[in-house]
């Protein structure tokens, strides 16, 4: 509310120096706090604490997945799995503010699902159905689905005043030709790889956005 | 359209009859459900993505068709729905396609049916509230010896953080208790795979369980308990005395009693005893071995005491293998009574436990020794079944307490109650109680002690004590006859074993059963049956006594009528007759000079005469009956002078031979008769034989006269008749010769006498021909041993050998014939 408050000031245009200053101060400091100010208006940390349990959790599980990954694939899934791949999405957060970082995760998780369904369905190809690492893909899978639609109503929960996340600019994400069995595997293996560091960094993104939202939690949440 | 508005006016129709019909609360719109919940459990290592909901709807259920469809919506499964098509299934099961762990979920029910369509509330929760994992697993308690009250429990988690984060709690118990102790929540509720158990018991098996939830509060459920896991605490040195008591036995009978000093383990053992060290009055400590395979609690017999008397002081230490317990000790005195008791002792049965009551002792009133305070209680239990006892202690401000031993139900248990005054034993309270009663399991036996003809005594046994499930209260006598089957019932005290029926009637058939009572039930015993007896025993005793006792009386009287009558009686059926041996027969001797005297005023006037048949062996009574008054007559007439001289006595039942003719007139011939019998003078005393001599009778006599001459010394009158003793031997001149004569006829028998008794009189001189018999004949009438006895008298005298013939009875017939 406080910053619904002063965004008309900033608006308006400068009459002085020492008015303008004073108003740039005033601006920076209700945009600084204006983040905090609304976490704390709402309940803070439910849907950034499912939001940070849910990253671990498909970390976690992505962990296993790359493991079981390897196990799958033959002796030199060691080897395969150091090689890079152009079409698979970069595991980096950009922004500077929470708000275009947090953006920036929702939109890079968002890419990172084409990918998954794609090394779900090589891997069906290659698996038998009853295979563990079907079922491990397919739970990161859905995890990451729900972790993205979880990460898009924490940025409206954090910003509302900002617009929805939205696709990926420049359409679809790219998805990678029609490839042969060891491309499909180091494809596979990459996109794991990756996928897993981002959800570390998306981790450590949200934990550090937690820290700042909630910065004396509950004695109760501090306990667990 | 017409025709659909047509319809669906019809469909209105139909149910609106269904609803009038009486099926209104069949044909409602569905019921809304309620109180909807959602469980997912463990499978593997994660939650199962099946989510079963269960709802609440209310009784009443419809005949209509209605769908109910279960939703459930999550980030990943943006809505699920199920159709439960079974109305009255009131739970269902959404299969996602993974469990939405750290997201909302939301869930509702939808029921439809015709009449309307009703959706529950919904349950818009985390979706990890719906978790319930399995177990902790690999559960173990592990003993560390330097900590004897402490266990460390060791856990691994169901299921790893990332999905659900687990908060635990732990409850443990002693091995064989059912009473759980929990671990506060606040202690556990962490995210934690340890925990030390402490200020647990040393030496002590402990059963722990660990369980699991999701941490945060309200959300989750509590997984079931783990397995247990069980394990022993370390020992440790005993840290409280042992339980030191004494019991008393009679052995051998009553007077020997045997005191057994038992002691049990201490309360806090803390371990396995080993040893028990005793000591007894001033004596040295001793150590008594426990060898133990059972139960704990069993006590062990450390000494026993034979008739043990005075005052008795023991002292008991328990050790195991770490260390050694506080002392406890005993003070027997000789006499309790110094020792004041409990007061209102009371028992009852209270919930499966017997529950026992009393109150403190009077100190003041019981003279107790204040140096003395009451410390603590013993209450002391013996079984009536097998005299098993246990015993308990109960501190000094106890005043009620469940006994805590293994007590069976309809078991008879006496229960004491000791005050403890510093270790002396004080004077005990016992009662009787049961823990649970029952109705008698045997019935008394009832049998009849004694039976009358209006009354009976029954009795019955008392069940034994081991076989009584409960106290009796009353005994209840049941007697009826055998028709009329009325049944009467007294109802009797329950320390009454016989009863006296006193109305009853004689000569009838009974039966009778007793039925003892408890307050639980009763037994009856079978029927008895008895037949009161027609006469009383004392009526028949009474009769067979009353005509002993009057024909006892009878004979009485006649014996004393008799010995009052004797005189007469015997005068008249055993008249007395002289004997003959004392008779003295007067020595008619030649020179004899008969003083004649004068006839005495009360000569015997009346003469009677008795007749004796020797051979006939008629009854001399008889014949007097018949001719006795005749004879009188004939005796009376000087014409039956015998002619004896001065003898009177008619020894003869026979008439004499003057009246001979009389006898032959009766048919008997004079020889026959002369030759089978003996006649005997008849002796007629009157003034006739006055101024009689012998002399003049022998005259008459001449064969007497001859035999006479050969032996002058007897002469005397042809008469047989033996002369009597009251022939008075000083009134006749013959009396001197006479004695002489019978000195040795002392074989004269009172047989004899019966026989030939004739009345004596007092004879005048004898007749003529009593004085012409020369030969005394000795009197033996009949008697079949005369020969004999006549050998025998004549072996003695010479004199009358001679005189008399061998066979002096045919003499006696020859020497009176001429007669």
């Amino acid at each position: 509310m406080i910053g619904h408050m002063y965004f008309p000031l900033l608006l308006q245009p400068t009459k002085s120096f020492p008015s303008a200053l004073l108003s740039l101060l005033l601006v920076m400091a209700v945009h600084s706090s204006r983040t905090v100010s609304l976490s704390r208006s709402q309940n803070c940390g439910t849907p950034l604490q499912q939001s940070l349990k849910l990253t671990r959790l498909i970390h976690k599980e992505s962990v296993e997945l790359i493991r079981t990954y390897k196990a799958s694939q033959g002796a030199l899934s060691e080897l395969f799995c150091k090689s890079s791949s152009s079409e698979v999405p970069q595991p980096k957060i950009s922004g500077l503010e929470p708000s275009e970082r947090l953006l920036s995760v929702s939109s890079v998780l968002r890419s990172f699902l084409p990918h998954l369904r794609r090394v779900l369905e090589q891997q069906t190809d290659l698996q038998s159905p009853s295979s563990r690492l079907l079922t491990e893909l397919s739970n990161v899978r859905n995890r990451s689905a729900s972790l993205a639609s979880v990460i898009g109503r924490l940025y409206q929960d954090l910003f509302p005043n900002l617009p929805a996340p939205e696709p990926p600019a420049g359409g679809p994400t790219q998805m990678p030709p029609p490839q042969n069995i060891f491309q499909q595997k180091v494809y596979g293996c990459v996109v794991l790889r990756r996928f897993k560091d981002f959800l570390l960094n998306v981790a450590r993104e949200l934990r550090t956005l937690k820290s700042r939202v909630c910065r004396t939690p509950p004695a109760n949440t501090l306990l667990f | 359209m017409a025709m659909v508005l047509y319809i669906g006016l019809l469909h209105r129709l139909l149910l609106a009859c269904l609803v009038s019909s009486g099926l209104a609360f069949s044909a409602d719109p569905p019921e809304r459900p309620e109180n909807l919940s959602c469980v997912a459990l463990q499978v593997d290592k994660r939650i199962s993505n099946n989510v079963t909901c269960s709802w609440d709807t209310r009784k009443r259920g419809t005949l209509i068709e209605t769908k109910t469809s279960l939703f459930f919506s999550s980030g990943s499964d943006e809505e699920k729905e199920k159709e439960i098509k079974d109305a009255d299934k009131h739970r269902g099961t959404v299969t996602l396609s993974i469990f939405p762990h750290h997201m909302n979920a939301k869930v509702w029910v939808v029921s439809e049916n015709k009449l309307g369509k009703v959706k529950s509330d919904v349950l818009e929760t985390e979706a990890d509230r719906f978790a319930k994992t399995n177990p902790p697993f690999n559960v173990v308690a592990i003993s560390e010896k330097q900590f004897p009250e402490s266990l460390l429990i060791n856990w691994s988690q169901p299921i790893k953080n990332v999905y659900v984060k687990l908060i635990y709690q732990i409850r443990y118990c002693k091995h064989g208790s059912q009473t759980w102790s929990e671990i506060p929540l606040e202690d556990t509720a962490r995210e934690i795979q340890s925990f030390r158990l402490q200020y647990l018991r040393p030496y002590t098996l402990y059963i722990t369980q660990v369980r699991c939830k999701m941490y945060r509060e309200g959300f989750g459920y509590w997984s079931d308990w783990s397995r247990n896991a069980t394990k022993m605490t370390p020992e440790d040195k005993p840290k409280s005395k042992p339980d030191l008591w004494r019991t008393i036995n009679n052995t051998e009978g009553r007077n020997r009693k045997t005191m057994h000093i038992l002691c049990k383990d201490p309360e806090l053992s803390n371990g396995r005893i080993r040893i028990f060290k005793v000591k007894m009055q001033s004596l040295p400590w001793t150590e008594v071995v426990v060898n133990r395979t059972g139960s704990q609690d069993l006590a062990v017999d450390l000494r026993q005491i034979q008739d043990p008397r005075g005052i008795i002081f023991v002292e008991v230490i328990a050790c195991n293998s770490v260390g050694q317990s506080p002392k406890a000790s005993l003070k027997i005195p000789r006499n309790q009574h110094q020792f004041p008791p409990v007061n209102k002792l009371m028992w009852k049965s209270d919930k499966g436990q017997l529950l026992i009551e009393w109150q403190t002792p009077n100190v003041s009133a019981g003279g107790s020794p204040p140096k003395h305070n009451l410390t603590e209680y013993v209450v002391q239990w013996v079984s009536g079944k097998d005299g098993k006892m246990d015993w308990q202690r109960e501190n000094r401000s106890t005043l009620k307490t469940f006994i805590r031993g293994d007590l069976e139900n309809f078991i008879y248990y006496n229960i004491s109650v000791y005050p403890i005054y510093s270790d002396w034993i004080g004077q005990p309270v016992t009662i009787p109680a049961y823990l649970e009663q029952g109705a008698p399991s045997h019935p008394p036996s009832i049998k009849v002690e004694y039976l009358g003809s209006n009354n009976a005594k029954l009795v019955w046994t008392d069940i034994p004590q081991e076989k009584q499930t409960g106290f009796i209260v009353n005994y209840t006598l049941y007697y009826f006859t055998l028709n009329e089957r009325d049944v009467q019932a007294i109802t009797l005290p329950a320390n009454t074993y016989s009863y006296h029926l006193k109305t009853l009637s004689s000569n009838t058939t009974y039966l009778t059963k007793v039925k003892s009572s408890t307050i639980k039930g009763s037994a009856t015993s079978p029927e008895h049956m008895f037949i009161t007896a027609k006469y009383a025993p004392g009526e028949v005793k009474g009769i067979v006594v009353g005509a002993c006792l009057g024909f006892l009386f009878l004979l009485l009287g006649i014996t004393i009528l008799c010995f009052y009558k004797w005189q007469s009686i015997e005068s008249k059926w055993w008249p007395t007759i002289p004997n003959p041996e004392n008779s003295r027969i007067g020595t008619w001797t030649p020179d004899f000079h008969l003083k004649n005297e004068p006839p005495k005023e009360n000569t015997l006037v009346d003469v009677s005469v008795v007749e004796v048949d020797m051979l006939d062996g008629k009854s001399v009574f008889e014949e007097d009956r018949a001719g006795l008054p005749l004879k009188k007559d004939k005796y009376l007439s000087e014409e039956h002078s015998s002619g004896i001289g001065d003898s009177s006595c008619m020894s003869s039942p026979r008439q004499s031979v003057s009246d001979s003719s009389h006898s032959s007139d009766e048919g008997g011939d004079l020889g026959e008769t002369a030759a089978g019998a003996v006649q005997y003078s008849s002796v007629v005393a009157s003034q006739g034989y006055k101024g009689q001599n012998p002399n003049a009778a022998a005259h008459g006599q001449q064969p007497q006269q001859q035999q006479q001459q050969t032996t002058p010394s007897f002469r005397r009158s042809e008469s047989t008749q033996p002369l009597l003793e009251c022939e008075d031997g000083g009134d006749t001149p013959g009396s001197s010769g006479q004695s002489r004569l019978l000195s040795p006829g002392s074989g004269y028998r009172s047989k004899a006498l019966d026989h030939g008794s004739a009345r004596c009189a007092e004879g005048g001189p004898p007749g003529p021909g009593e004085q012409g018999s020369a030969v005394l004949l000795r009197f033996w009438p009949g008697d079949p041993a005369c020969q004999q006895s006549g050998a025998q008298d004549a072996a003695e005298s010479p004199e009358f050998l001679e005189a008399v013939p061998a066979s002096h009875c045919m003499t006696k017939l020859v020497g009176y014939r001429p007669q």
